[in-house]
């Protein structure tokens, strides 16, 4: 009898193991489907000559690399990105830092200011590019010349020295929203007693703000500062909807081209590479950052 | 907050205080300005003709000239994309929160003693460091062959690239949740699915809000997954696709345009109003927990 209740008891976990395992199926399932084969299917076609439409194609090895890397173009794209990105993380943080600061200390309508600080995260980014597309085209410049400000009289956008900073202000006009009310929450998470010791004990408004705001907020500052690095490597959405590249490749991020290899030019194979190139700088920067911004926050705690 | 400036007041009065308060209401001001311009700007000028934005873009309009709207929501079929966006959010939302949920509290619970659990979970990880742009250009073909280039397949797409953050945010914090109540409930003859409906859920959901919230707003305001997928047929097409294809379409009526701008905006701003505060707890919810 005591052996039954075991066999019984035993045929329950084996049961129950089952449903753990049936849990996890779906997601399993659909992320093996639509990301693990497509992945795979990407670095294949990356090593031969096909076109995208061509019945036939043949193996060619990394020749696409090749040619990817020795284009001027992909290079173009790279130095784009890079300046981006790192333009894009430092300004997004300092920001949105400095904003969460300033609203933190408000007590008249801090709601209020809070919640149209907020409006822009909640808009679609193709949205945001097209309206302020048109300012850049029409409003910005009419500024421009009523205050006698020679580069903004012109539009922004047109100018293949100064697109990227044009983008770059709608997507802080936009980004910083989020990080923001990161911030906020951080700061409230510091408690107010740490100030006042500190005060008491002499320090000065920096010491205080270096030596108990920032540590409390390096989690904060970590997930800001990954975020963004992954923002600034894949941007398209602002691009697609302002410029589309131009003018001339100014403004042409690996993202775009990748689009456009594979869908206006028909260079499937290389589009592929670059999209394999596009996919070991992202994981090899993101783990640095994690790296990095890991090691910080065990000095700060 | 009232603390905060209690104690500040009390650590340095007089003054510098009344002047510094000063500058960062300023500052703030300035900040507002920045951002209800562009607002600003659609508002009046979707309200307006072309002569009289002509003769002035940034003065009120004398009238309220709807022909601009009239044009967008009839002529473009903006309600059909307004439903489009909506019945493709819900449904890969509601997807999402299931079955993530599911799986990662079957990660969590079996992680330990389980290889094949925790495998899974670093494979499902793996997704977090490969941006879509790496995936997209084969996903397109693949969709395309498997007559999955429809709404059903976006939403598949939704559901698969949303799985390894939520996984992610949800791993970490059911694994912090003890296992007390559900053991409790599995001894008392309730099944595994039931303990995960009944018990597992409602403890999470905190978690679960910054999930819909996360996913909610990216899904509504995604512009490349569906372009991809859905460019080719019209009558499919979301919010965000109709504002770009629109964009083209009109060039030179840029007064049409920003009316189109401010119908795409505004569903989302009415949301916002109601559910402001659902949306900020459920954002700073995730990092902190994380």
């Amino acid at each position: 009898m005591f052996q039954q209740s075991i066999n019984k008891r035993k045929r329950k976990v084996r049961k129950g193991s089952r449903v753990m395992v049936g849990f996890t199926l779906p997601v399993v399932i659909l992320y093996s489907l639509f990301f693990l084969v497509p992945l795979l299917m990407g670095f294949y076609y990356s090593l031969t000559n096909w076109n995208g439409i061509s019945k036939t194609y043949k193996i060619v090895g990394f020749s696409n690399y090749v040619k990817v890397i020795m284009n001027p173009r992909f290079l173009n794209a790279i130095w784009f990105n890079a300046r981006y990105m790192v333009l894009l993380v430092i300004l997004v943080t300092v920001v949105s830092l400095v904003i969460a600061m300033a609203l933190n200390r408000t007590k008249l309508c801090s709601t209020l200011f809070r919640s149209i600080y907020f409006v822009p995260a909640i808009l679609s980014l193709v949205t945001v590019a097209l309206i302020w597309n048109e300012l850049f085209y029409r409003v910005i410049p009419v500024i421009g010349q009523q205050l006698g400000i020679e580069w903004l009289s012109t539009s922004l956008l047109g100018n293949p020295k100064t697109a990227i900073y044009a983008i770059l202000a709608v997507n802080l006009w936009q980004g910083c929203s989020i990080p923001t009310v990161l911030f906020i929450a951080g700061l409230q998470s510091v408690p107010m007693e740490l100030y006042e010791a500190a005060t008491v004990d002499g320090a000065g408004r920096w010491a205080r703000f270096k030596n108990i705001t920032v540590p409390f907020l390096i989690p904060v500052i970590n997930m800001v500062i990954i975020t963004q690095v992954k923002a600034g490597l894949t941007v398209f959405d602002y691009i697609k909807a302002m410029t589309d590249g131009g003018p001339g490749h100014a403004t042409e991020a690996i993202g775009l081209l990748v689009y456009k290899y594979s869908m206006q030019e028909n260079k499937y194979s290389q589009s592929v590479a670059v999209a394999m190139i596009l996919f070991v700088i992202v994981g090899m920067i993101s783990l640095i950052t994690l790296r990095i911004t890991g090691d910080k926050q065990v000095e700060g705690d | 907050m009232e603390q905060i400036t209690k104690n500040s007041t009390k650590i340095k009065k007089g003054t510098s205080y009344t002047l510094r308060t000063a500058l960062i209401y300023i500052f703030l001001i300035i900040g507002l300005i920045i951002i209800l311009f562009p607002f600003y700007i659609t508002i009046i000028t979707a309200f307006k003709t072309t002569s009289e934005s002509a003769a002035n873009f940034f003065a009120f309009p004398k009238s309220f000239y709807l022909d601009n709207f009239k044009a967008v929501l009839q002529k473009a079929n903006y309600f059909t994309y307004f439903f489009n966006s909506v019945a493709i959010t819900v449904v890969a939302v509601v997807f999402i929160l299931l079955l993530t949920t599911m799986c990662a509290y079957a990660i969590s619970r079996n992680m330990n003693h389980s290889k094949y659990h925790k495998a899974i979970y670093y494979y499902l990880l793996f997704g977090i460091f490969v941006p879509f742009q790496a995936v997209m250009v084969p996903l397109v073909k693949y969709t395309g062959d498997l007559r999955l280039n429809n709404q059903t397949g976006l939403v598949l797409l939704h559901i698969t690239f949303a799985a390894s953050q939520a996984i992610f945010l949800l791993v970490n914090y059911i694994r912090s949740v003890p296992s007390d109540l559900e053991s409790a409930a599995l001894i008392d003859g309730c099944t595994i699915q039931g303990a995960y409906w009944r018990i597992v859920l409602p403890l999470i959901r905190p978690m679960l809000m910054t999930i819909l919230v996360l996913n909610a707003m990216w899904i509504w305001n995604d512009f490349l997954m569906s372009l991809l997928i859905l460019n080719k047929s019209p009558n499919t097409w979301t919010i965000p696709l109709f504002q770009y294809n629109f964009k083209s379409q009109y060039t030179f009526d840029y007064n049409m345009a920003f009316a189109s701008y401010l119908v795409a905006m505004v569903p989302i701003m009415i949301i916002y109003a109601f559910v402001q505060r659902y949306i900020v707890s459920g954002l700073t919810q995730g990092a902190v927990k994380s």
